[in-house]
């Protein structure tokens, strides 16, 4: 069954803020941080008063040495952690006022990958990318024909019946990023994506993280290699200590 | 429709998938249920069986006058009619000594009263009480206010037999319900363990699917399906091993059961069955709720 929406919904939502100060929305925003701070110990801060705005189909990278919080800046984006200070406007909801049942359907508008893949390895690799299918309870035959659809995208569709750990780091994080892309998210967050891989499968990821902007989807990806960034020529968020020192946009380039 | 048709499968592949992922461990809770529900079920079927005996004995609870000797047959039917305007007496019923005879060669063997020229037993009237009167209590008010009454010997009631029976029912029963209590929550322990185990053994695919945007029920719900399956197979097997004791048991009990009581032990009814299978399934149950409580992960 499905149900009437009505054109154009997104620019309808305001923030679940209560009596908090209303963050103003764009409609096409996809994040919008307004002084961010997250604090796990007292006195210390692993991000520091953090503004910071991505716009629908925008392409960035956010940099900075290890410790700078861009891996606890994508947390906070995909829910896993709160700010302690701050709001973030996430796809028109406010993170900080989500209550524990809308984190899981924010979280299936946004695809999510990590420098150590995350597959499970008991799993084929269809069945890992069909676990974001199996969450929104995708009838078996629709899902398996997207998840062959997505694998055939990124070149997969003949490992399909493999498991993770007879495929090479640069497969598997292609199948990891299978399976954030399944549900064609809004958002895709990629924290380090192509750590663990060698300088042409380096290239190889991310050029397909990048191609997947040109679809529409916002993309942010956490590394600390800024050849990546002089060779894709797209803006750059640098990260220090927790503030942001440094929020570079190409000339020519999106927002 | 289609979508919750599409879960349940998903749940039910995911929980046979558990179950079969860690046999030792399943094996290890069902067995811990079962042995708890046999040993509670077991002291279930003894009070059921002592609370059916006493419903028999119930039914025939009377009292007998034994008659004094010598006892001239017009004051017999006298004492007869006086007997049944004592409040609580339904109704009366004389026995003579032949016929008491009778009944005891009857009940006991021909030959065994051979060797006397005389008939020893004595003549008596079986005094029938109203329905509601049949109890210790009751029988006691009956007897006390016939006790004396002339030309009655003795009085035989089975009071002092139905009060001792009584007491004993309710030891028996006490035990049980204490017995109970401790059992399960050993067998809830265990199961909550299991759980546990298995949460932890599959917590990287729990995290992987709150991160595709899992809800807690979603993730919640294999578990406590698998809690539950294990609860209700450790009640089926207790149901089978009880049913193999029983009958294994029974044989050497039964004459004894017979000869005493007048009636065979009964083993559960079909209902009875399902109520302790749904006991093990609600152990499993409330095992793997208190397992999931308190994992708490974003």
């Amino acid at each position: 069954m499905k149900r009437f929406r009505p054109l154009s919904p997104r620019s309808w939502f305001r923030p679940d803020s209560a009596g908090a100060p209303t963050a103003p929305t764009r409609a096409d925003a996809a994040i919008q941080m307004y002084h961010c701070s997250k604090s796990y110990l007292a006195g210390s801060f692993a991000l520091r008063d953090v503004s910071l705005e991505f716009g629908r189909g925008e392409f960035a990278f956010l940099t900075g040495p290890s410790g700078a919080g861009k891996t606890t800046l994508l947390e906070l984006l995909f829910g896993a952690e709160h700010p302690s200070e701050g709001q973030i406007v996430v796809l028109g909801r406010n993170i900080s006022r989500l209550g524990a049942a809308a984190v899981p359907r924010l979280r299936r508008r946004i695809g999510v990958v990590f420098q150590d893949f995350k597959l499970l390895p008991r799993l084929t690799v269809e069945e890992n990318v069909a676990l974001a299918l199996d969450v929104l309870g995708t009838p078996r035959r629709e899902a398996r024909a997207k998840v062959f659809a997505t694998l055939k995208q990124l070149g997969l569709q003949h490992r399909r019946y493999h498991h993770p750990l007879s495929l090479s780091g640069g497969e598997q994080q292609r199948v990891a990023i299978a399976r954030a892309l399944v549900n064609e998210p809004e958002i895709l967050l990629a924290d380090e994506p192509t750590g663990n891989l060698d300088a042409d499968l380096t290239l190889e990821i991310m050029d397909l993280v990048v191609s997947t902007a040109l679809r529409g989807t916002t993309v942010l990806v956490a590394t600390h290699d800024l050849s990546l960034v002089d060779r894709y020529g797209k803006r750059s968020v640098r990260l220090e200590a927790g503030r942001v020192t440094e929020d570079h946009r190409p000339a020519g380039g999106v927002a | 429709m289609k979508r919750l048709t599409v879960l349940l499968l998903y749940f039910a592949r995911t929980t046979l998938r558990g179950l079969r992922g860690s046999p030792v461990t399943t094996a290890v809770a069902i067995l811990t249920i079962s042995v708890s529900l046999v040993l509670v079920g077991a002291f279930d079927l003894l009070l059921r069986n002592m609370e059916d005996l006493l419903d028999d004995f119930g039914r025939d609870l009377h009292v007998t006058a034994y008659l004094e000797d010598g006892l001239a047959d017009a004051e017999a039917e006298h004492l007869a009619a006086v007997l049944l305007t004592v409040e609580g007496v339904e109704s009366v019923r004389p026995v003579s000594k032949d016929e008491a005879l009778e009944r005891f060669k009857s009940g006991m063997g021909a030959d065994l009263l051979d060797g006397l020229d005389e008939n020893p037993l004595p003549a008596s009237i079986e005094i029938q009480l109203l329905p509601e009167q049949r109890t210790p209590a009751g029988m006691r008010i009956v007897v006390e206010s016939i006790r004396g009454l002339p030309g009655i010997g003795d009085l035989g009631s089975g009071q002092d037999w139905v009060e001792g029976y009584l007491r004993a029912l309710a030891v028996v029963r006490g035990i049980g319900v204490g017995l109970s209590f401790i059992l399960a929550f050993a067998a809830l322990l265990i199961v909550t363990n299991t759980i546990r185990l298995a949460v932890f053994a599959r917590r990287d695919e729990l995290d992987i699917l709150r991160l595709v945007g899992a809800s807690r029920a979603f993730t919640n719900t294999p578990f406590i399906a698998e809690g539950i399956a294990q609860g209700a197979a450790g009640g089926s097997l207790a149901v089978l091993l009880l049913f193999g004791i029983f009958h294994l048991v029974l044989p050497g009990l039964e004459f004894g059961f017979e000869v005493v009581l007048g009636s065979a032990p009964r083993f559960f009814h079909a209902s009875e069955v399902l109520v302790l299978i749904g006991q093990g399934a609600a152990l499993g149950l409330i095992g793997s709720v208190a397992a999931l409580i308190g994992n708490a992960r974003p």
